[in-house]
């Protein structure tokens, strides 16, 4: 029960709680879309790598409630959305493949994985 | 994400019903529906079964098996448990239990270590009781949450509370949550398979080349399959289990499928992991010719151009002979290239690794002969081969195929001419991981497979084939017809086809050409004797 | 004086032209495809290959038409008349100015030598190269066809030794173009259908 409570934590504040209570996060989902979406800029180039395994999972639960990407220039919870997935779709093949799903549920996934994936994570994930 | 999509889907098209139907009620003012679990009947967390502690794999088990009666039966018949096999053709005895390889070699007496991958529980020696059900581990091909873990030296059970391991090492081992694991159980996916399959020779992608943890989620480029992006098949499309019993066999592979795709009903649906049984035999819509190719090549010949293409390298060489080296201080000794993997470890000798490998090619008829403990063996400067590769382009049952040849040293008993089974892990006094001392690994493990020991051991060359079947490209990706017809074939040892351009005839040519150049002597010297003649006159 | 003569029909200057172009890539597909060279690479070579032969196939097809209707297929029946005369003109003859001993008719456009060889080519090369290349092509037949014995390192063999073969008639036949009353006059007979005749 540990990392759902981390998940409501990190995410259901800033968003409409209300799927979030009901839904079960899919860790795997959220793999592929960090791993194609998220690490399509955070590679070596330009912005340099972040691997799950670079916070722990407090420091990634307080990045998800502080909903702050690129030092507060935007919000993180963008890069999730519909509207994002929309506008990459004809590049990224995550994002075709995740186009419909809710940004809820996309970020419970996403958030789920980095849970999973911290370095005091049940497994903790690099990217190769 | 399925049921993400549907779930839309069914939101979309009751709305239109209401439209059509009646009274109008907007989409937003109705409650969110409970999200609906499509791909199972049954949410394992509402089960008073699983609402209560583990302390074991075991109790687990027992849980399971209240309901799912047959299960542990099911599991009890199959080589993931037996690891045993008797190959109906060649009536060897097969399976891990009995194979000697040219990797870690052995699991005789190795058991704790090596049962880390058994869909069990306790099998520490060679008492295991392969009767019992509540041995039988669920966990491994259906946990879902990716935590569930068996670290080697366990005898294949999952550490419950955070352990040292070993003892007195100071290195802990995290226990795992049985109960969260238990409630999530779903369908196998490539991260339980992989769990182990990944990992064979123990390390990622050590084994086999074309298996490693870049399938967990792998691109189109990795695998045009399993890309996690796209079709997103996990293992067991493609090994289409039934009562446990999953397909597909390294001991009688398929190497020649022409039965077809698989039709619902149709009574000789063989293999169902091989290409044919979706592909069916001619493919090449566009390109009939190279379905005339694929009556002598096997798909995975041109369609997997490489293998160990996820960004992992894939053992190429172990050299057993030169482990148990010690620094000045006698300690353990590890070496690692430029790339930071190890290539010299004490516990195990030397090895290389390669990433995108070139596989070799030979004709396979699916007939594999292994070289088992009680098979003589002669030290030559041929290499021993752990496992015989049938085949001949003659036989009507031989497809050209690619290998992993994995070639290596390991000990072997010159007097009695055997395979040796060394006793490795384990933390004891004569564990050879633990004091690099052949001397005294041997005769513990050799007493332990119940084989003769003479007490001279040496080291003998051996050559271990890999039949490469995964990690398929892309079409776009296939190899080119150049990649074979050429003087540079990809397939220039491959013996009894004639390949146009690699087998271009020496003599022809030299006299063809011949020909040719004195047609256009005759033609220039005419032409100048013209010319000098017409100014003549 | 010299008088002019039409021995070359429409029909027959296209068609010789055309099949010239055609066999010219079809030789250097062939080569690129033998790995003699490469130009397109094999895959590509081979897709053009047999599209070139394809064409020429049909070309043949036209060809025959014509030559069976019009009668024209005489021109090729083999004669000795003056076979002897002819080699002696183009080993002796020709460097000394002497006169061709072969004077063209409508009815006889080809000297003996010119007979013979083009009956070579038809009977002997062309049936080579043809039959191997069809055979080549419907490899994946063969055993629907009930050839499943043949040996494909025989027929790949003999479609190379055919084009050899065909590659050498290509140089001497270019060649004795030149060797009309004019070194030019042949080329542009089969240009314009005019022939200059002594």
């Amino acid at each position: 029960m540990k990392f759902t409570t981390q998940l409501a934590v990190g995410t259901a504040l800033s968003l409409l709680a209300s799927a979030a209570l009901a839904y079960d996060a899919d860790w795997k989902r959220g793999r592929v879309y960090y791993r194609s979406v998220c690490t399509s800029c955070h590679a070596v180039q330009p912005v340099g790598t972040i691997n799950p395994s670079s916070k722990t999972k407090a420091e990634w639960a307080a990045y998800l409630k502080a909903d702050k990407h690129a030092k507060g220039k935007d919000t993180v919870k963008q890069y999730v959305s519909k509207a994002y997935r929309a506008s990459i779709k004809s590049g990224n093949k995550a994002a075709e493949k995740f186009a419909t799903v809710p940004d809820q549920e996309l970020l419970d996934d996403v958030a789920a994985f980095l849970t999973k994936g911290a370095k005091d994570g049940d497994a903790p994930a690099s990217c190769n | 994400m399925k049921h993400a999509l549907t779930r839309a889907a069914l939101l979309l098209c009751s709305a239109g019903w209401l439209v059509t139907a009646g009274p109008v009620l907007a989409e937003e003012t109705q409650p969110e529906p409970k999200p609906l679990k499509l791909t199972t009947t049954a949410d394992h967390t509402k089960f008073k079964q699983l609402q209560k502690a583990f302390n074991s794999g075991p109790e687990v088990t027992k849980a399971c098996l209240e309901c799912h009666t047959e299960a542990a039966g099911q599991i009890h018949r199959t080589k993931h448990w037996k690891w045993e096999y008797l190959n109906p053709e060649t009536k060897q005895t097969l399976g891990k239990k009995t194979i000697v390889n040219n990797f870690c070699i052995s699991i005789a007496s190795n058991y704790a270590s090596c049962t880390a991958c058994h869909v069990g529980y306790g099998w520490k020696d060679a008492n295991f009781d392969f009767k019992s059900e509540e041995n039988v581990d669920c966990l491994a091909c259906h946990d879902t949450t990716g935590n569930y873990k068996k670290p080697p030296g366990f005898a294949g059970n999952p550490v419950v509370k955070d352990t040292e391991f070993p003892p007195g090492s100071g290195k802990i081992i995290k226990g795992v949550d049985l109960t969260k694991i238990a409630q999530k159980v779903g369908k196998s996916s490539r991260d339980t398979c992989g769990a182990c399959h990944f990992n064979g020779g123990g390390g990622d992608g050590v084994k086999h080349g074309d298996m490693d943890s870049s399938l967990a989620a792998p691109t189109k480029d990795i695998d045009v399959h399993m890309d996690a992006e796209g079709l997103d098949f996990t293992c067991a499309t493609c090994h289409k289990t039934s009562s446990h019993d999953v397909a597909g066999s390294r001991y009688t592979p398929t190497a020649k499928d022409a039965k077809g795709a698989h039709v619902r009903g149709k009574p000789d649906n063989g293999n169902p992991a091989t290409c044919v049984a979706c592909h069916g035999n001619g493919p090449h819509k566009k390109e009939a010719r190279l379905n005339q190719h694929a009556t002598k090549i096997a798909c995975q010949t041109c369609h997997i151009p490489t293998y160990a293409r996820g960004g992992i390298a894939t053992k190429m060489t172990w050299d057993w002979s030169t482990a148990g080296q010690r620094d000045a201080e006698g300690k353990h000794i590890t070496k690692k290239d430029a790339k930071g993997r190890t290539v010299y470890e004490s516990r195990k000798g030397d090895f290389t690794l390669a990433e995108n490998v070139k596989p070799e090619y030979a004709w396979f008829n699916g007939n594999v002969q292994y070289t088992l403990l009680a098979d003589k063996i002669e030290k030559s400067e041929q290499r021993t081969q752990i496992n015989k590769m049938g085949g001949s382009p003659t036989d009507g049952k031989s497809m050209i195929w690619p290998m992993k040849v994995f070639r290596g040293s390991q000990p072997y008993d010159p007097v009695n001419k055997t395979l040796i089974t060394p006793h490795t892990a384990g933390n004891d006094d004569t564990g050879f991981w633990k004091n690099l001392d052949w001397d005294k690994a041997i005769p513990v493990g050799m007493k332990d497979s119940g084989a003769p020991y003479s007490g001279k051991f040496d080291f003998i060359k051996t050559e271990m084939s890999w039949p490469i079947t995964h990690m398929v490209a892309a079409k776009d990706k296939a190899l080119g017809c150049a990649e074979c017809h050429s003087k540079q074939s990809r397939l220039a040892g491959i013996q009894g086809i004639y390949i146009p351009v690699r087998d271009n005839n020496k003599l022809l040519d030299t006299v063809g050409w011949a020909i040719v150049f004195l047609t256009l002597l005759g033609v220039f010297g005419h032409g100048a004797l013209r010319i000098v003649t017409a100014r003549r006159h | 004086m010299s008088e002019r003569i039409y021995v070359f029909k429409r029909f027959e200057r296209f068609w010789h032209w055309s099949q010239a172009g055609l066999i010219m890539f079809l030789m250097l597909t062939a080569f690129d495809i033998h790995g003699t060279y490469t130009i397109f690479g094999f895959e590509k070579a081979v897709a053009y290959h047999t599209i070139a032969a394809w064409s020429l196939i049909g070309l043949w097809v036209f060809a025959i038409f014509w030559h069976f209707t019009t009668g024209e297929w005489k021109q090729y029946i083999p004669t000795t008349e003056k076979v002897v005369a002819m080699a002696n003109y183009y080993l002796f003859g020709i460097f000394r100015n002497a006169p061709h001993p072969f004077r063209l008719t409508q009815l006889r456009k080809h000297n003996p030598l010119q007979r013979l060889a083009y009956l070579a080519i038809l009977i002997c090369v062309g049936p080579l190269i043809w039959v191997t290349g069809v055979l080549y092509l419907f490899y994946d037949q063969w055993a629907a066809w009930g050839l499943g014995n043949l040996s494909l390192e025989w027929v790949a063999n003999g479609h190379i030794a055919g084009a050899f073969m065909m590659l050498a008639f290509l140089i001497a036949h270019v060649y004795l173009t030149t060797a009309g009353h004019t070194p030019m006059a042949h080329i542009k007979a089969m240009i314009t259908g005019w022939e200059e005749v002594d």
